[in-house]
């Protein structure tokens, strides 16, 4: 974990706040099959059009997804080094006590076979 | 107070108490396992009510420095500290890549005789957090468990699908 928190990186919180919403979640999930527009975003969820674009909105901030500016329907598509960054963070946080743990039992096996050859000795 | 959210991680290992306890409580020990794969350097680590442990973790050309302040000490049993991430002169500083992580968290360590070997319990809950530390901890916490574990789940596929396209 301590290498990805090397490198300041704020924006790295709006990607979580933007992946806190499960509507989001499920827009990106539908993102990962292809690029949408917002009328073909909204259609699972009966939501508004205005509903979608803000929930873009808030995908397009974190650096989650991206859209073309110059066509009409202005189609969304994924990005995908923002939410390499965030998938790092998240799991190197999740590894820092289980790896930890991991080693102490190491530790721990080391101590006793020591405590063992000290008994023997004795 | 109890709506404040914890991480918790419970653990067997397979030796007895005594031995667990010294595993966390000798520096020389300790600094052997914490922090995973990093070179881990402890700067001082006075275990008593008051005293501190100050932490260095080292790896290619960066390092990282966090403090415990220690507020209970039961032998062989329990062992409570307030967390924190430091600047190199071991003053609590917000952490850059998450601004609104909690700068401080109750870490408690309970040691407990269980079948044959020692269970430990590790929890950790946000200690004089704003609303916003509270929530982005909230956030993460979920993401231990099945919560955030959907949008882990999304993520992991999406990036698993990406790798595959581009080889």
């Amino acid at each position: 974990m301590q290498n990805a928190l090397a490198s300041p990186d704020p924006a790295l919180d709006a990607v979580f706040a933007a992946l806190a919403d499960p509507t989001r979640r499920a827009i990106l999930a539908r993102l990962a099959d292809g690029q949408a527009t917002v009328s073909e975003l909204g259609a699972p969820f009966a939501m508004s059009q205005p509903a979608v674009s803000r929930h873009l909105k808030v995908l397009e901030q974190a650096g989650l997804i991206a859209r073309k500016v110059d066509a009409q329907r202005r189609p969304a598509r994924l990005k995908a080094d923002r939410m390499a960054e965030a998938a790092d963070w998240l799991d190197q946080f999740r590894k820092f006590w289980t790896g930890s743990f991991d080693q102490l039992d190491t530790v721990l096996a080391e101590m006793k076979s020591a405590a063992e050859r000290n008994a023997q000795n004795d | 107070m109890t709506d404040l959210p914890e991480y918790v991680l419970e653990r067997q290992f397979d030796a007895p108490r005594e031995m667990v306890w010294r595993a966390w409580t000798d520096p020389r020990l300790l600094a052997r396992w914490y922090g995973p794969n990093v070179e881990t350097v402890i700067h001082e680590f006075d275990l008593r009510p008051g005293g501190v442990w100050l932490n260095e973790m080292k790896w290619d050309g960066g390092s990282s420095c966090s403090r415990a302040d220690f507020t209970e000490i039961e032998t062989g049993a329990r062992l409570v500290w307030h967390h924190a991430s430091t600047d190199r002169q071991w003053n609590v500083a917000s952490n850059p890549m998450m601004p609104d992580w909690p700068r401080l968290l109750l870490t408690r360590v309970i040691f407990t005789e269980a079948s044959g070997g020692t269970l430990v319990r590790l929890s950790q809950t946000p200690m004089e957090a704003t609303e916003a530390e509270i929530a982005c901890f909230a956030k993460m916490m979920a993401g231990m468990d099945k919560g955030w574990g959907s949008g882990f789940a999304i993520l992991a596929d999406i990036l698993a699908e990406m790798q595959s396209n581009s080889t």
